[in-house]
């Protein structure tokens, strides 16, 4: 069967911006990821470092400027997904 | 309601009084300035960086303020929160409230600071003379956001 291609624009905020490297901001995502969560796992794959960050704290995915609160969520062509490291304004 | 998010320096002062300009009715206004310290445990800070993700961040701010302006009665607030490269003395964030007595514009304020430190979509890394580091909410932090939510209950 024909996959579809799910071209997606990535984001990573705080020390995550420090460690994702420049090509992971707009991606082809293989035909295997299908989730929110494969999509995390995924990124991990391409920047081990990444992975690490991610693994070390509490991580929140954001979907079109929405908070995902379900990592089952399908990830779908044009979505704009965010990580976000813990969050520390004022 | 008016929420700002500024990447240059601002004056609260002047916010301030722009702000409260005018309102008769209001027989409270309640100001906090947080700004950025030259040392922070210690050690010296020499710039501070907040990073912010465009949109969402303004969106969450809005939707703080506007879920606890109702729970206090509090319609008015004013919040302008600076991002980008920031020099010690400089203003990080003000938050303004006006009310028509004090209780409410006092608590008001407190509790939004205490959502803000914890629930802003906002990054803080510190640069000193050993190198820069970002800063994540300390366990009083978390501790204090716990207490303001159970207040808002």
């Amino acid at each position: 069967m024909h996959e579809m291609r799910v071209k997606v624009c990535l984001v990573f905020l705080g020390k995550f911006g420090d460690v994702a490297p420049a090509g992971l901001a707009e991606v082809v995502l293989p035909g295997d990821v299908h989730t929110l969560s494969d999509l995390k796992q995924w990124v991990a794959r391409q920047q081990p470092l990444l992975g690490e960050a991610m693994a070390a704290t509490r991580t929140r995915l954001i979907v079109n400027q929405c908070i995902a609160h379900d990592l089952s969520q399908p990830v779908a062509d044009g979505d704009e997904i965010a990580f976000l490291p813990p969050m520390s304004g004022g | 309601m008016d929420v700002r998010i500024v990447s240059q320096a601002f004056d609260p002062q002047a916010e301030i009084a722009a702000f409260a300009t005018g309102r008769e009715d209001a027989g409270a206004l309640v100001s906090f300035v947080g700004t950025c310290r030259a040392s922070n445990s210690g050690a010296a800070v020499e710039e501070l960086r907040i990073d912010h993700y465009p949109g969402f961040t303004e969106k969450e701010i809005m939707r703080l303020a506007e879920e606890i302006s109702r729970r206090f009665n509090c319609p008015d607030l004013l919040v302008v929160h600076r991002v980008g490269a920031i020099r010690p003395g400089e203003a990080i964030v003000l938050v303004a409230a006006l009310s028509t007595h004090r209780s409410d514009a006092f608590e008001v304020v407190r509790i939004l600071m205490d959502y803000l430190k914890t629930d802003a979509p906002l990054w803080k890394k510190e640069t000193g003379p050993g190198g820069a580091r970002w800063i994540e909410p300390r366990a009083e932090d978390y501790a204090r956001r716990l207490q303001a939510e159970e207040e808002t209950r």
